[in-house]
């Protein structure tokens, strides 16, 4: 099988428009490498109409109304075109994200997934949306209105905030500000008061079971991610995030490899932060219907739907910048504009997500909270000692920088493989948990479901 | 330069209300409209609990254990916290002389001491 047919049937495209995407591609690319040239040439650096970093231009404008009016006027200008560019973005992600996660988990269950709906079924998240909004709102007898009222807008806060401090370019930053880590942490902790808010305004038990699961899972999951993010602090140095990607560009080093530990425990307990699969037992369906949200209807529970997405996606951006070097692309940012390099790393750890949620099943509740409590907890304080020393020993040792990096790079890769085969908890109990049984996901090599469907479709 | 980046994070902050809100706005604009109905009867807004009659109200007594894990949090979080300014400034405080080290493992020792106990006397059990 080709690699061009492998991708055709991932995307379920035909021949005819994978070619129009590749041409598409293509002359992207192409008008990219003429940008380059000029770029190269040293015409277009650091001017205004520079597109590879939109902060060039904000500096522009915000110059040239300084020069007219007072500096209040630039000011809000400036946040306005800053916020509108983080609303459009989610905004396009909510929009085109729902219709991206169906149509892979889709493929990950050997089916189409939504196609009916304008060309491909793009067109799907918008007619549910209108349909979520002409549905009927009920509000159940017995619940406490005004708190019923605000999660649906209240969910929508941690997402949007946490997305300030991420940075896109080298200058275009919307929130650079000092702390960064610290507000990134602080915002995402406001989540559990939404959620715990909307199932105790319920009066419902399921709702009140869900959020009281949601909030212990989540703040149980909050000291993982603080400890592991204490550590990326400890070799930058350093709480801006813009100065985060800078350090991983300067040292040609993505903290994803030197810190493997810090990089697991972040992503696997921010997925329990924000409620997904493997962790989403606050919504557990078989067992308490859906969880918080369980009263909402109409537009409330779409807003709880998209949120997830949302959600999905800043954790993305932030994995990406904290991790994943950000925008830096090893060189390659001086061609393609680092905002995009940006937006191909938030979707990889995307498609990641989906994945999981495509191939894990769901954790019990206490097999959550023992897994935190009795093994990312205690590894995690192990990772922060063990990134202390090496950071001490990485200013005191007078080498060039590439030597002791590599050297942790391999140790600290070498103690995540250990600390994942042989201190991981079996987990308890279970139908079939038996001495010896092995629970351990199976890290397959060949795409199962294409070559399943291959013999489904070549079957008489 | 920093005062001004905190007031962008109110401009967010206001937009981040105002986003959701739209389309809630609209769906209610859907309803003037009598596009989106709006009947409520005594057996549609009852708790949905599986078709089964809501037995009381839900806002009652719950189980404990949920406290225990709020307590612990709350302490290691609150630690945890107090070792970001440490975090930050600990490769200059390292280049000065290797002490921080030991001042370090004091603190986290109290909090890895705090997790043993809490082990050892079973608080993480979720029973």
């Amino acid at each position: 099988m080709s690699a061009r047919s492998a991708l055709g049937r991932l995307l379920a495209l035909g021949p005819l428009r994978l070619a129009a995407l590749a041409a598409a591609l293509a002359l992207a690319a192409a008008a990219n490498a003429v940008v380059g040239y000029v770029v190269i040439d040293g015409r277009l650096d650091g001017e205004w109409y520079d597109l590879r970093d939109l902060g060039f231009a904000v500096a522009r404008l915000r110059a040239e109304l300084d020069a007219v009016a007072p500096p209040a006027l630039s000011y809000w200008v400036t946040a306005l075109v800053g916020v509108g560019g983080i609303l459009g973005f989610l905004g396009l992600v909510l929009l085109l994200g729902s219709w991206v996660e169906r149509r892979l988990l889709a493929r990950f269950q050997i089916r189409r997934g939504p196609n009916r709906v304008g060309p491909f079924g793009l067109l799907q998240p918008l007619a549910d949306a209108l349909k979520l909004m002409q549905k009927e709102v009920l509000v159940p007898r017995g619940a406490d209105r005004l708190l019923y009222a605000v999660p649906p807008i209240a969910v929508f806060i941690p997402a949007v905030l946490a997305w300030g401090p991420v940075p896109w370019a080298p200058n275009m930053t919307y929130l650079d500000i000092n702390v960064g880590v610290l507000y990134v942490i602080a915002v995402s902790s406001l989540a559990v008061l939404a959620l715990f808010m909307a199932g105790w305004a319920s009066n419902n038990h399921y709702a009140l079971l869900g959020a009281m699961r949601t909030v212990a899972m989540m703040v149980s999951y909050e000291i993982p991610v603080s400890l592991a993010l204490l550590s990326v602090v400890l070799v930058t140095g350093t709480l801006q995030l813009s100065e985060i990607v800078l350090w991983q560009e300067q040292h040609r080093l993505w903290l994803g490899l030197l810190l493997p530990v810090a990089f697991l425990t972040f992503f696997f307990s921010s997925t329990a932060e924000i409620n997904r699969t493997p962790n989403d037992i606050a919504e557990a369906e078989s067992e308490i219907v859906a969880g918080y949200h369980t009263e909402y209807s109409g537009m409330k529970a779409g807003l709880f739907i998209a949120i997830e997405l949302g959600n999905a996606v800043v954790l993305g951006a932030l994995v990406a910048t904290m991790f994943l070097g950000g925008w830096s692309l090893f060189g390659l940012e001086t061609w393609i504009p680092p905002y995009l390099v940006l937006a191909a790393k938030t979707g990889a750890v995307y498609f990641v997500l989906v994945w999981l949620r495509g191939t894990l099943p769901r954790f019990r509740l206490d097999q959550l909270m023992g897994f935190a409590w009795k093994y990312l907890i205690p590894i995690s304080i192990a990772n922060v000692g063990v990134v202390a020393v090496e950071a001490a020993i990485l200013v005191r040792l007078d080498a060039p920088g590439i030597v002791p990096l590599s050297a942790f790079t391999l140790l600290n890769i070498a103690l995540a493989v250990a600390c994942a085969r042989f201190a991981m908890p079996e987990p308890s109990g279970g139908p079939s948990a038996g001495r010896g049984a092995s629970h351990a996901p199976v890290l397959t090599t060949v795409l199962g479901g294409l070559r399943a469907s291959e013999r489904l479709r070549s079957a008489p | 330069m920093i005062p001004e980046q905190y007031g962008r994070a109110g401009v967010l902050l206001l937009f981040a209300i105002l986003f959701p809100a739209l389309p809630l706005v609209l769906s209610h604009l859907l309803y003037r409209l009598r596009i989106r109905p709006d009947r409520p009867d005594p057996v549609k807004s009852a708790a949905y609990e599986c078709g089964v009659e809501a037995e009381g109200s839900s806002w009652g007594r719950f189980n404990a254990r949920y406290y225990l894990f709020a307590i612990g949090f709350v302490i290691f979080d609150v630690e945890v916290i107090f070792l970001y300014p440490w975090a930050a400034a600990h490769a200059e405080l390292a280049l000065d002389s290797l002490a921080v080290l030991w001042k370090a493992a004091l603190f986290i020792g109290v909090l890895a001491f705090g997790l043993a106990y809490a082990w050892r006397r079973r608080a993480l059990e979720w029973r």
